[in-house]
């Protein structure tokens, strides 16, 4: 055996995988724990047998850039190996998502919670963008939970690096409810802006427990936005009936955010305002949205180990795709999760599932830890 | 990426750790490919002696005192050929129209392959093709295996692929490259902004330092010093005293804060420049020739499809698969015929999720 296969071997025998935690086409999720300290941890297998040009790129991003990133609120990629026509990612053990924890109807969100997981979103996103890497893709369920509070930017299939200005990109990217609507116009040159557009989705999002933006389908979203926002004049932002998708839906006054966030502070407004500006160059930056007078303001963010959490444990899948994102440019992208939501789709189904894990004669007793 | 950063890397000061890091020292390339000379020296001459000590036996093994005669590739030689692929890379990129970007990344994972393996078990005029493969998808230019094979001469899709993974493994899944590339562009970019810019910027000048880049591509260079400290130097040799000019401006005032000195600049320079004009050029193709022809009778067997000792090693490999699959049929089946389960078992059956035989 070559050295590289021996140490690729020794990898592999690191890490044990204990149970299925979800399956999709492209990938397997398993819940496991490191040899040799009993470490929990979450394997990701992605099958790359069927690609026919091999290693698929979402796979390829996604490893590419955790390599590179260690940072409290990105999910730590902690090891690779592949296994015949596998390859495996072995990454932190995350138990919960934002997505979880925001319906979950039991739990009562303060404003020092919401201020907190903000706080912990920008921090992660400004690493990124620091370090030239476009999330695209960001959504609460890729907003993962650790055991400890801390939250953890995760899935990074659909990122990638810029530098220069002027090298166009796709503008199929990022689930469409959380889409800002410079790529819903087919803009092919923008930067980070399109993540902190999603950030302002979020924010408004934990405050109203439901998704803010919800539109069916890419021209619907539009018009979901300039209910919302009202309908960007020249002015708002110039030059963006020139964009190349550009398509007018409609005259929509702009309604007071006050409206609707009726119990939010005016630094929050200003804050979720300052995310949601129309014109991609004036929205704040991550950097500068840290040192925003919201996150200086009392009430102060709540200790992570402080913040609400789902009370049922949900074998929650690491990577899942809403139903109403299409990525065009990679059919592979990601683990498509019909299979991963019929399967674990409610707490309560959970929960039946691990009564009948319990049935299951063939299964060990749980293990002490 | 661009990193202007002209630190040496050498030593580490607990209170220079709480500033932040500079972003290029927190990448895999400057934690884990970065040598000095010697180093790299002893990672090639181990290597080589470990893979002759294989090879050896292989050929024993086969036919008792066959490997007598054979002149075994050293170190340098294994380089030399390395090297002539390098410029193989670089003629299909320019066929294909691949950025230099993709170029530059593929050349970067077929010198890294070379630490890590022997050309007398991958030769690489096959490594080659998978690396450049490899790296359309990581740089985001990908093409499809059909398109990409269909325009090189006697290459199949599998002869790509069948290497993929053994080339990210060797690479250790690190695909992020910093190229001095960018890092010249970086320097070309600051120039245009300092405030007393008086002399012409031709673009002369930024193709020529290019030119240079691309010759040190051709050698150790890049597993030695940053990306910055490379551009500096094709730079300099190109227009030396807008180089120094630039050099300059990077200096803080009390000269304190970094270890960027007028001092310890242009020791490093002249070191990547004597070993750009050493090495960075096309091999002697009459000397590579040889090489190559003695290779094909030290090639380890085991790696050559068809021999006496690949097939030896294919059927060990396969009894391997038989003998696990064997074992877990029986984990199953012994599962099956006992669905109350007499005794409590302790430890977790066999996992059936794990099975790495994809169908």
């Amino acid at each position: 055996m070559d050295a590289v296969e021996k140490a690729n071997a020794a990898r592999q025998q690191q890490w044990i995988k204990d149970r299925k935690v979800g399956e999709g086409t492209y990938a397997v999720v398993y819940q496991g724990r490191e040899a040799t300290t009993g470490r929990k941890v979450a394997v990701k297998k992605i099958k790359v047998g069927q690609f026919k040009d091999g290693l698929d790129m979402s796979a390829i991003r996604e490893v590419k850039y955790l390599r590179e990133l260690k940072h409290q609120n990105v999910i730590e990629l902690l090891d690779v190996f592949s296994s015949k026509t596998n390859l495996n990612l072995v990454l932190e053990f995350l138990d919960s998502d934002l997505e979880v924890i925001i319906k979950d109807r039991t739990l009562v969100f303060l404003p020092a919670d919401i201020k907190s997981w903000m706080a912990m979103t920008f921090r992660g996103l400004e690493f990124c963008h620091r370090n030239w890497i476009l999330h695209r893709d960001l959504k609460p369920n890729n907003l993962l939970i650790a055991s400890d509070g801390q939250l953890k930017i995760a899935d990074f299939g659909l990122a990638r690096d810029f530098a220069d200005p002027g090298y166009k990109m796709t503008c199929q990217v990022i689930t469409r409810w959380y889409r800002p609507p410079e790529l819903l116009f087919g803009c092919r040159y923008y930067s980070t802006a399109v993540d902190i557009w999603s950030v302002g989705c979020i924010f408004a999002e934990l405050m109203l427990r439901i998704p803010y933006l919800p539109g069916e389908s890419d021209m619907d979203q539009l018009k979901t936005i300039f209910r919302a926002l009202g309908t960007p004049t020249e002015d708002d932002w110039p030059g963006h009936a020139k964009l190349p998708d550009y398509v007018p839906v409609g005259q929509f006054p702009k309604p007071p955010l006050r409206d609707l966030f009726t119990a939010a502070s005016a630094d929050t407004l200003n804050l979720l305002s300052k995310c949601l500006v129309y014109e991609p160059r004036k929205r704040i930056t991550a950097k500068d949205a840290l040192s925003h007078a919201y996150f200086f303001a009392l009430p102060y963010p709540s200790h992570p180990s402080k913040l609400p959490k789902c009370s049922t444990v949900m074998n929650k899948p690491l990577d899942e795709i809403d139903a109403n994102v299409e990525v065009a440019s990679d059919p592979g992208a990601k683990a498509t999760s019909k299979s991963l939501k019929r399967k674990l789709a409610s707490p309560t189904e959970a929960k039946a599932r691990s009564i009948a894990r319990r049935l299951d004669f063939s299964k060990a007793p749980p293990s002490s830890p | 990426m661009t990193s202007n950063a002209l630190d040496s890397p050498a030593t580490t000061d607990p209170k220079e750790t709480e500033k932040r890091q500079p972003l290029y020292e927190a990448s895999t390339q400057f934690r884990n490919w970065r040598f000095s000379p010697e180093g790299l020296a002893q990672i090639r001459e181990k290597l080589n002696e470990a893979a002759v000590a294989v090879i050896r036996n292989t050929f024993e093994v086969d036919q008792p005192g066959s490997s007598a005669n054979v002149a075994f590739l050293n170190a340098n030689e294994e380089v030399v050929l390395v090297r002539l692929y390098v410029t193989k890379i670089s003629q299909l990129c320019a066929m294909f129209r691949f950025p230099e970007e993709v170029e530059a990344t593929a050349i970067s994972y077929l010198k890294r392959f070379y630490l890590k393996n022997t050309v007398m078990d991958w030769h690489p005029k096959n490594v080659m093709l998978t690396a450049l493969f490899l790296a359309t998808k990581t740089t985001n230019n990908p093409i499809s295996l059909e398109t990409y094979t269909s325009h090189i001469p006697k290459t199949a899709p599998s002869d790509v692929l069948d290497l993929e993974f053994l080339v990210a493994q060797s690479l250790n899944f690190e695909f992020t490259i910093w190229h001095a590339h960018r890092a010249l562009w970086g320097i070309w970019l600051d120039l245009q902004s300092l405030p007393d810019m008086t002399s012409n910027l031709e673009p002369s000048i930024y193709d020529a330092a290019l030119n240079h880049i691309r010759a040190s591509r051709l050698t150790d260079a890049e597993l030695i010093y940053s990306p910055s400290q490379i551009a500096l130097t094709a730079f300099s040799v190109a227009a030396p005293e807008l180089a120094s000019k630039w050099a300059q401006s990077k200096l803080t005032p009390d000269g304190t804060q970094s270890q960027l000195s007028p001092d310890t600049i242009p020791p490093v320079l002249g070191l990547i420049k004597g070993m750009v004009l050493k090495e960075g050029h096309v091999p002697d193709v009459e000397s590579v020739r040889e090489i190559d022809r003695r290779l094909r009778i030290c090639k380890n067997p085991e790696k050559i499809v068809g021999s006496k000792a690949y097939l030896a090693k294919q059927a060990e490999d396969e009894r391997k698969v038989e003998e696990k699959r064997s074992k877990k049929i029986f984990e199953m089946q012994k599962g099956q015929t006992d669905p109350f389960g007499d005794e409590i078992q302790t430890k977790n059956l066999v996992d059936y999720d794990d099975d790495d035989d994809d169908d």
